[in-house]
């Protein structure tokens, strides 16, 4: 089963996507198996984070900039630097998360939530979520 | 075609697969031409030319401004060579960035002033056809614009692409700059390629019009070209034709300097009146006020705009112009019908382009008045 969603992004944004990872889990009827979720962007990422406190979006957005700043010498100046700074925190943070299904739901922490990472947007985004069972 | 078909109105029907070939040419030189490190540079822009060139920076000076959010000035070439104050150049490391348009290259007064640019300190890209050109030699870098060859007529082919290579490169800087998602940008620049299709939709009655006027006007002593913002850009080059094309007098203002000196010449009734008012103008109310007077001292005339007579209240003739879906991609079309007019009224007439540089003219030949001329850079 293949499921996919859409989201209109703003810049540098992130996207709670867990609750629409659970339901298509849900009503796969797969008992047990795997879920992929899948980001087919190059300046997207996907990450698992905790819901719990909204600053610690802050700390993760700093966190990633500064490692990754958006800066004007990059090599690669087709589009913009933000475009760029995004290729790179993209392929460095992952696009795609593998999780297990135990009993008919997502199996996942209480402190962890799936996120939807915008690098640069406004952008219209998707992601899919694959489920197989054993 | 028209019945007064001719090698310049042949230009303007050629334009709607200029705008689509062009665009493609020059959407990726655009984006590649300057750096990003060379966009953040800059601080202030100069956008400079003369003739057609110098129309085309005022038809794109407002977008500049608009898209990119930085100072952005239209300097006639001479002014920049001889008179530009040099406090002014050469600021904040290699500012302004001075945008020099030429598709020759071969003008001397555009090389005196990159030159002098350049001496004191400021980034030159010079936007021409001619890499080995003095515009080219003398520029920092080269935005080089490929504009197929066509038959001989005052500059209607090299204004378009000289207008669509600068609306891509302000488009770009906003782009670069982060003032609009790259989404964004591409819908702009998209509407920039979309204009040719729509202007060929146009075309047929635009040329209808332009052709019964022509009929209307063609002795007529002198001509009076009205607009506002980038509208005047367009008047500023209808009256330019009629000079190239027709050798009679044109005369180009603004919508309120029009209310302060032209609209007290004598002979009205004689003075074709060409008025360039797009209805999201800024300065569309004052358009307006100015086609109701023009009215009322017996001006033949005729608006060109994307609107209709609904939206001037006022009994003329209106030649519909295309309207596009961010207003700065108008100065691409808007220019099409007094390009039309004045190419018709010179068939109609009998004359020459550029007088046919024979005669009292033969010292312009090939050129020779604009490119032969002394250099002072200091």
């Amino acid at each position: 089963m293949l499921a996919n969603f859409k989201i209109n992004t703003k810049y540098n944004d992130v996207y709670d996507i867990a609750e629409q990872v659970k339901k298509v889990v849900e009503e796969s009827g797969v008992q047990e198996g795997t879920c992929l979720v899948y980001n087919p962007h190059s300046t997207a990422g996907l990450a698992v984070y905790s819901p719990w406190d909204p600053a610690g979006f802050v700390d993760l957005d700093e966190e990633i900039r500064r490692l990754i700043p958006t800066k004007v010498d990059f090599r690669h100046q087709h589009d913009t630097p933000q475009d760029a700074a995004g290729h790179v925190k993209s392929a460095l943070l992952g696009i795609s998360g593998n999780f297990i299904i135990h009993e008919g739901k997502l199996l996942i922490g209480g402190s962890q939530a799936i996120y939807f990472l915008e690098f640069d947007g406004p952008r219209k985004r998707e992601f899919y979520v694959k489920i197989q069972a054993d | 075609m028209s019945k007064y078909d001719n090698p310049m109105s042949r230009q303007v029907f050629s334009l709607p697969e200029l705008i689509r070939q062009q665009y493609e040419d020059l959407e990726p030189k655009t984006r590649t031409v300057l750096s990003f490190q060379e966009i953040y540079n800059i601080q202030r822009i100069v956008l400079t030319g003369c003739g057609d060139s110098y129309a085309a920076g005022m038809a794109t000076k407002h977008a500049f401004e608009m898209l990119t959010g930085i100072p952005t000035e239209v300097v006639p070439a001479i002014e920049l060579s001889r008179f530009y104050c040099e406090k002014h150049l050469g600021i904040d490391c290699l500012n302004p960035l001075v945008i020099a348009v030429s598709n020759s290259g071969s003008v001397a007064r555009i090389s005196e002033a990159v030159q002098r640019a350049r001496l004191h300190g400021c980034f030159v890209l010079g936007v021409t056809g001619n890499e080995t050109s003095p515009l080219g030699v003398n520029s920092d870098k080269i935005l080089k614009l490929d504009i197929p060859s066509f038959e001989g007529a005052p500059g209607t082919r090299s204004y378009e692409v000289s207008v669509m290579a600068l609306l891509l490169l302000a488009i770009r800087f906003g782009e670069v700059r982060h003032q609009y998602p790259m989404d964004e940008a591409m819908d702009m620049r998209f509407d920039i390629r979309d204009q040719g299709d729509l202007l060929e939709k146009m075309l047929p009655d635009m040329a209808a019009l332009c052709e019964k006027t022509a009929e209307a006007w063609k002795d007529f002593p002198c001509y009076d070209f009205v607009g506002s913002g980038f509208d005047y850009a367009t008047a500023w080059y209808g009256q330019a034709k009629i000079l190239e094309a027709t050798g009679r007098f044109a005369m180009h203002i603004n919508t309120e300097e029009w209310f302060h000196l032209n609209f007290f010449a004598r002979d009205a009734k004689h003075m074709g009146t060409v008025v360039v008012g797009n209805t999201t103008s800024p300065g569309f109310s004052r358009t307006k006020e100015m086609v109701h007077y023009a009215n009322e001292l017996g001006r033949p005339m005729v608006v060109i705009t994307d609107g209709a007579e609904k939206d001037f209240g006022e009994k003329t003739t209106y030649i519909r112009v295309p309207s596009p879906k961010y207003p700065v991609s108008m100065p691409l079309t808007h220019f099409a019908p007094v390009a039309l007019l004045a190419s018709y009224i010179a068939e109609l007439i009998g004359e020459k382009y550029g007088r046919g540089c024979e005669g009292d003219w033969a010292f312009a030949d090939g050129g020779a008045g604009v490119t032969n001329s002394e250099i002072i850079v200091k």
